[in-house]
């Protein structure tokens, strides 16, 4: 079970102001939808209540809810993780592709007995993401090339070499616009609606992560590194090893996050060659993480949350006739606003940074 | 700025700074900007039919906006759309066309449903079926065919149909018989596709007599799939029907397309035509072609055609959607540099009737009436016949020319005609007085005047082997090849180039 922090007044005073902000932030970016929504004259109560009661009414809707968060969780952390660490690893996106890359390999093109397939294939996604993300951990320790850049750079890299890997190697042979999906005994099994017993696995790797950085001697340091450097230099904290243990837990969850969509979602249980499934959910999990407050528990509500909102899109369009364009720049306003309380503890993280350096 | 959440000062700007992006984001929306793909590739061109084009995607984006009041037990038909939905002007928009006229003629409602991603299919399609008022549902587009077949068996009694899916296919592989409640809507493209080749070569042929030099027609494709190897063989087919057309009606060969020796030569070449076994000869290679790879990256299109008019192809097939546009540009620009106020060069549209984008510079569309298929799988369920098509056909209905289902005429192919630009023209005109804004280049006369002038501007001989070409398909007397394996395809390539 999950160990909540020590109930002494300034932590639960803590946690429920952060609650209170991102409960304000919601009101905020609903509202934000509702003016647009008012403006085109659709009928907002309608809307959102189709908007909630789609992704969250009922038990298959909920359970596609789960589907959508899924990735989510794992590209949350990877941004999460890096940033409680001090990096800005925006790799998730091209190190997710690798990962799906690596499950449509083994999945798709190996036959293995059944839970070994599965087991298999998911871990070397995990390595493929993990391998991925070392290019920009090693620049940034043996060059201090920002992360930032060589992370986005890689991702096009990564997306341009998936995208010929299913074109031209891994082509389904019947059905050229896509790979080959992935075989019987290399799927998880189906729960329910979209979702799959990837999911669990999902989370207790959230979990884990949780009990790493907050348990363990590893993870104090990681977080040590996060908040100031130089304090932890001196302490002797390793920071270039601290920078790779960051990415490559990053790389293993962006490549976990792939690995769901092939060898974990129904029905094509593949990557297209438009990656149309896999595209952006990289960068939506930054914004996932902020929502979050970079903390795995929060990134798992968050997560839901935002698979609430792009399951329950679909909702808005068929009962409020909310078109499908409009749906999604709502979802944005929503989003950003819930993003708006993370991104300011960020700032506040870099001007304290600074104050410290140079201040009195 | 301590650890305990937001202070007074910030929480007010936040909430300002929120409130600013929500204006800025309403502002955005209020000029006119819209998020499709389509709008952003075309508003990068400069050229005047193109930016013309973008009014006319933003408009018909916005017409899905008017909501109707739900009378309780109407009956709802679904469509839901592939990636990218309205604004198309060819594939997405003639679905949700079929479903409009199907509103009209049998008082049902549509409603739409348009998916982001691969992801969005199930729950789209799911979601329809939910709800007890929805008849029937549509999927449009072959990406569904899986989806399909996963809700259509957990929704036994809701009609599903699909538009060039085979779901009835993957049903037979996995569950060993098709599915009752199913109707996959394909179309017989290689016919229509074998008329505007024969068109199109015939074209060159005539501008090649008046002292033009045009050896090629091309093709630009989509993705490789097999549903588009019917129209790359069906048109390369059509060009070398149309030649042989000629030839047997002038007594000699085409010039240039017809006779010129660069198509090949060495083991089976006579004289520029390839003749593998004797008697058996074929215009090999007068078809530029290739496939990009996409449905919707418009600036393939323009990579794609720019070279084939450079080396001397008329007028290029658009087997990619949206792609067209990107077609169009490449002719603009070359209508630009020549200061030509119609074609050569030409393009050819497909799927809707593309004729009015670019007035005078597109000889023809082959109309795959995508719109047809969603109304008539509509008119089954009203009547209650669905199921009994289904069982006849099981579970595949095929329109082309000619089709008859019973005692209605399904024809679901045909090479546009003035009446057909007609009907568009009007749905451009109801689309500009329903929303205030441009969507067609030019006024409805003008756009009828410049089409009706290129058309009228080729000779007759043109259009009876056109009209030929329909009736001994229709009657039979002629067959098109219909490729569906790869083996068949490898088969045509190697006769026809």
């Amino acid at each position: 079970m999950v160990q909540l922090p020590p109930l002494t007044s300034g932590k639960a005073g803590k946690l429920f102001s952060r609650v209170a902000e991102s409960l304000l932030a919601v009101a905020v970016g609903l509202l934000g939808g509702a003016i647009l929504m008012l403006l085109y004259g659709y009928d907002v109560p309608t809307a959102y209540r189709a908007l909630f009661l789609g992704a969250f009414g009922d038990l298959s809707g909920f359970l596609e809810t789960l589907a959508f968060a899924t990735p989510l969780i794992m590209t949350g952390l990877t941004f999460g993780v890096a940033l409680r660490s001090g990096l800005f690893n925006v790799g998730a996106e091209g190190q997710m592709y690798m990962g799906a890359i690596g499950a449509v390999i083994i999945g798709g093109r190996l036959s293995l007995p059944p839970i070994l397939h599965v087991i298999l294939a998911t871990i070397f996604a995990m390595v493929l993401g993990a391998l991925w993300s070392l290019p920009a951990a090693l620049l940034k320790i043996s060059r201090g090339v920002h992360e930032v850049v060589s992370t986005i750079m890689l991702n096009w890299v990564s997306f341009w070499l998936v995208t010929y890997l299913i074109t031209y190697q891994l082509a389904d042979p019947a059905r050229a616009e896509r790979a080959v999906p992935a075989q019987e005994t290399a799927r998880y099994i189906v729960i329910g609606s979209s979702l799959t017993t990837v999911f669990p696995v999902v989370i207790a790797v959230a979990l884990a992560i949780y009990f790493i950085l907050w348990r363990t001697t590893i993870g104090y340091e990681l977080r040590i590194v996060g908040y100031n450097q130089d304090a932890a230099r001196y302490a002797g904290i390793s920071i270039p090893r601290s920078f790779i243990i960051s990415f490559i837990i990053g790389g293993v969850m962006a490549g976990l996050a792939g690995a769901s969509q092939v060898i974990g979602r129904p029905p094509h249980w593949t990557v297209f060659a438009t990656m149309g499934n896999l595209i952006n959910l990289g960068f939506e999990g930054i914004g996932v993480s902020l929502i979050g407050r970079n903390h795995p528990i929060g990134i798992i509500f968050a997560s839901i949350f935002y698979g609430g909102l792009l399951h329950g899109g679909r909702f808005m369009e068929f009962e409020a006739g909310v078109a499908s364009e409009l749906v999604r720049a709502i979802n944005g306003i929503i989003i950003i606003a819930l993003a708006v309380p993370g991104a300011l503890e960020i700032v506040r993280r870099i001007l304290r940074r600074r104050e410290t350096v140079h201040g009195t | 700025m301590n650890g305990k959440g937001l202070t007074r000062n910030e929480t007010v700007l936040a909430v300002l700074f929120v409130i600013a992006l929500i204006v800025a984001g309403v502002g955005w929306t209020q000029t006119g900007q819209r998020v499709t793909e389509t709008v952003t590739n075309t508003v990068t061109t400069t050229v005047g039919g193109a930016a013309q084009t973008v009014t006319t995607t933003q408009v018909l984006t916005s017409t899905v906006t008017v909501e109707r009041p739900i009378a309780p037990g109407t009956v709802k038909i679904a469509v839901v759309s592939d990636i990218g939905g309205r604004g198309d002007l060819s594939f997405n928009d003639m679905a949700f066309k079929g479903g409009d006229e199907a509103e009209r003629d049998f008082g049902v409602e549509m409603v739409e449903l348009i998916s982001k991603t691969e992801a969005d299919y199930v729950p789209n399609l799911e979601t329809a079926a939910k709800d007890p008022n929805v008849k029937l549902i549509v999927g449009v587009g072959f990406l569904l065919s899986e989806a399909l077949l996963e809700v259509a068996q957990k929704y036994p009694d809701k009609n599903f149909a699909g538009i060039d899916t085979f779901t009835q296919f993957l049903a037979v592989q996995n569950l060993g018989k098709p599915l009752p409640n199913m109707i996959d809507i394909v179309y017989e493209e290689h016919k229509g596709s074998a008329m505007v080749g024969a068109l199109g070569c015939l074209v060159a042929a005539y501008y090649n007599e008046k002292g033009g030099n045009y050896p090629y027609i091309g093709g630009v494709f989509g993705i490789e799939i097999p549903v588009l190897w019917k129209f790359e063989i069906g048109y390369k087919w059509g060009c070398d029907w149309g030649l042989k057309w000629y030839e047997q009606r002038f007594g000699k060969r085409a010039p240039i397309i017809g006779e010129d020796g660069r198509y090949g030569s060495g083991e089976g070449w006579q004289n520029g035509l390839y003749c593998p076994t004797a008697g058996q000869c074929w215009y090999k290679g007068r078809v530029l072609w290739t496939y990009t790879g996409t449905f919707s990256d418009i600036t393939k299109g323009y990579a794609a055609a720019k070279p084939m008019y450079e080396q001397g192809a008329i007028a290029v097939y658009n087997i990619a959607g949206p792609l067209g546009l990107g077609i169009n540009q490449a002719v603009q620009e070359i209508a630009s540099e020549r200061r030509l106020t119609s074609g050569p060069p030409f393009w050819i549209g497909v799927d809707a009737n593309q004729d009015w984008i670019n007035p005078g510079f597109i000889i023809a569309s082959m109309m795959k009436r995508v719109d047809r298929g969603v109304y008539y799988a509509t008119l089954l369920t009203v009547i209650g016949k669905f199921r009994d098509v289904a069982a006849e056909s099981n579970g595949v209905l095929t329109l082309g020319i000619g089709t008859r289902v019973g005692r209605l005429s399904m024809e679901g192919i045909s090479v546009s005609t003035l009446g057909d630009l007609d009907e568009f023209i009007q749905m451009g005109v109801e689309a500009e007085r329903l929303t205030g804004k441009q969507v067609l280049p030019m006024p409805p006369e003008q756009i009828r005047q410049k089409v009706t002038e290129m058309r009228a501007s080729l000779p007759s001989w043109i259009w009876d082997a056109l009209t030929e070409l329909e009736s001994k398909i229709r009657g039979g007397q002629v067959e098109v090849p219909m490729v569906l394996t790869k083996d068949a395809v490898d088969q045509w390539r190697a006769l026809l180039g």
